[in-house]
């Protein structure tokens, strides 16, 4: 019997041990997009505690304009899921053909979906969730951003070295322009558009007002993602191909420091402790960078870790026996 | 726990596919060659496996024996290329590309193609049930596939590249007619879009499928006893599918995995024994040709199918070996 006892009282521990740590340690939210499913990591342990099943291969995922939902595109589910971002809870599904890159403009008003196998960009009322307005593009919709006052977004079309402006006043195509190799991540940065492009080793910085290529800023080879540090200091470009981050001045666009990232680096989450978390698509893990050290820890998550998203202020997540 | 073979398809995706893609300005395809990768390490592991497990069984207890083995070289080639090479590149490159754009647009129009965890919601997350329920529905569509595939003439002169095999062994699997696997590959692509699969989501478990088949048609003198082989195909079961005398429109046992389609539909016969196997309405290059010799004849006999009046059915009892 006293066996018995201290058996349940070990199972007690065991079980109780992690809901009772890191209260208040946050929430790392890894989409694992050849996994099917979304890793939940305990961002104090940094540990995976679970996984949230989806349909088929979710890519990236945005947090609502409100705060309150998490949104996470299924692109061969062709459907959009609504996560509660302090808990992972499931809130509510939604259609959507071809979700693959999402983002809200800055004011909130329009969600923009790329269709990346579809060769669509959507353009949805936020408010309403429904479809406001379509644009048939060339081909591979890739990454996005905005401007500042919401009133263009562009898009990079992968497959055939574009980028892709549209007025979301009108709901008009701005301009179309070929600007460089395989284009990927898109950021608006001090009044240009900054291209990474991925068939080359630079980034290429674009006139908003005609898509012409002001500049080459060179990182890395298979340039891939950017993007700009909270304290709008330092933009952080992935390159693919050559295993890299590198972290460059905001203001000059000049290189500060290279980082050897292997396994394909992709997208970057910032802690608020400074460090990056970046997502390693071919090596099922995240990597927590200390940019002062060089240094990085290194979370295990799922196949193919894409899209990622940091609730810090979120409690720990609960661990659950099966994933 | 890091799943080794993803990490062997991380390494081969970071070490040769993206320098490749890189210095060739194929970029646009890193997503792509991942999952070739996955597909093809998964590919080489269940050759692999099949080699480890049924080779020993072919010397333990070998049906036939056969002074020169030229012909099973050939076959060996037809599962590399399917496993590794073809296979990998139509499922990645084609089906999934196609499968998201026909979903998409359904998905577009209001209807959104349904899958099993939608209709079924307590599948979702639970990926060996649902594996075992898509297994079961693949394998049925693909005893229709099989059967259809001995009933029309044209497509039995394309099939009967895989049963003019004399000697037939493991590797015999993945022996059959380019054109044959196109169609195969449709058949898939319809069900897939109908149901859903998730060819990535359970790699492991598809390895462990075409492990299966692969046995069932081994060189060995394997049964699974009465019960096992009306739940499973055993070799002495898919054999008798392969007798010299089962070939053609009046076959039996068409189930690739289980049998139960064929008790179901009454077209199994659990009685023959170590049947010898080969069609010998067929020419002789389906049999002993080389790769690209076999797939032409195939080609000829197709064409020719369309000319010639039907041959006489065949029938009857095979012989034991």
């Amino acid at each position: 019997m006293r066996r018995l006892t201290s058996l349940f009282l070990l199972l007690f521990m065991l079980g109780a041990a992690p809901r009772l740590a890191h209260a208040g340690g946050g929430i790392a939210f890894v989409i694992n997009s050849a996994g099917a499913s979304v890793s939940v990591v305990d961002m104090a342990t940094k540990q995976e505690v679970r996984r949230i099943p989806v349909l088929r291969e979710p890519h990236h995922l945005m947090l609502s304009p409100d705060g309150k939902s998490l949104l996470v595109g299924d692109t061969v589910g062709n459907e959009m899921l609504f996560l509660d971002p302090a808990t992972g809870a499931l809130q509510k599904r939604m259609p959507c053909a071809d979700p693959y890159q999402l983002g809200f403009s800055p004011d909130g008003k329009f969600l923009v979906v790329n269709g990346l196998a579809r060769n669509q960009v959507d353009v949805y009322d936020a408010a309403t969730m429904t479809l406001v307005k379509r644009f048939p593009v060339s081909k591979t919709p890739s990454h996005l951003d905005f401007s500042p006052d919401s009133k263009r977004v562009f898009v990079s079309l992968q497959d055939t070295d574009r980028l892709i402006a549209f007025d979301l006043t009108n709901m008009t195509v701005l301009w179309d322009k070929p600007v460089g190799k395989t284009p990927a991540g898109v950021l608006w940065h001090d009044g240009t558009i900054l291209v990474a492009d991925m068939g080359t080793d630079h980034l290429a910085q674009v006139d908003p007002k005609d898509g012409r290529v002001i500049a080459d800023i060179k990182t890395g080879r298979g340039a891939h993602n950017l993007f700009l540090s909270p304290d709008r200091k330092i933009i952080w470009v992935n390159n693919r191909a050559g295993g890299t981050t590198v972290s460059l001045d905001a203001k000059t666009l000049q290189p500060i420091r290279t980082y050897k990232i292997p396994g394909g680096p992709d997208d970057i989450a910032f802690a608020p402790d400074g460090k990056l978390w970046i997502t390693r698509r071919w090596a099922e893990k995240v990597a927590v960078l200390d940019p002062a050290t060089g240094e990085y820890a290194t979370v295990n998550v799922g196949r193919s870790p894409h899209g990622i998203f940091l609730n810090p202020n979120a409690p720990s997540p609960t661990p659950v026996a099966s994933r | 726990m890091q799943d080794p073979f993803d990490l062997t398809a991380g390494w081969l995706q970071e070490h040769l596919l993206i320098p490749l893609l890189y210095e060739t300005g194929l970029m646009n395809w890193e997503d792509v060659s991942y999952g070739w990768a996955l597909f093809a390490v998964y590919g080489a592991v269940q050759v692999a496996v099949t080699f480890a497990v049924c080779l020993p069984l072919e010397h333990w207890r070998p049906v036939e024996r056969w002074p020169d083995s030229k012909a099973v070289w050939v076959d060996a080639l037809y599962t590399v290329l399917s496993r590794v090479g073809i296979l990998p590149f139509v499922t990645y490159v084609l089906f999934y590309r196609i499968q998201v754009w026909a979903n998409g647009t359904l998905a577009d129009h209001g209807w959104v193609p349904p899958t099993l965890e939608r209709m079924f919601p307590f599948l979702m997350g639970e990926q060996v049930l649902t594996f075992v329920v898509y297994a079961i529905i693949l394998d049925f569509a693909e005893y229709w596939r099989h059967w259809l595939s001995h009933q029309f003439r044209w497509w039995w002169a394309l099939h009967s590249l895989h049963h003019a095999q004399r000697q037939m062994t493991f590797w015999s699997d993945d022996r059959n007619h380019l054109l044959d696997d196109v169609i195969a590959f449709v058949w898939f692509g319809v069900i897939a879009l109908l149901i859903g699969v998730p060819p990535l989501q359970f790699p492991l478990l598809v390895l462990v499928l075409r492990f299966l088949e692969s046995l069932s048609h081994a060189n060995v003198r394997l049964s699974f006893g009465w019960l096992g082989e009306r739940l499973l195909i055993s070799p002495r079961f898919h054999r008798a599918h392969h007798g010299i005398l089962a070939a053609g429109q009046r076959s039996c046992n068409y189930g690739a995995v289980f049998p139960w389609w064929d008790m179901m539909f009454r077209t199994a016969d659990f009685s023959r024994d170590y049947v010898q196997t080969g069609d010998p309405s067929g020419e002789e290059a389906l049999a002993t040709g080389t790769y690209v010799e076999q797939q032409w004849a195939g080609v000829r006999r197709f064409l020719r199918s369309f000319r010639r009046r039907p041959a006489a059915r065949s029938g009857g009892v095979a012989r034991s070996v």
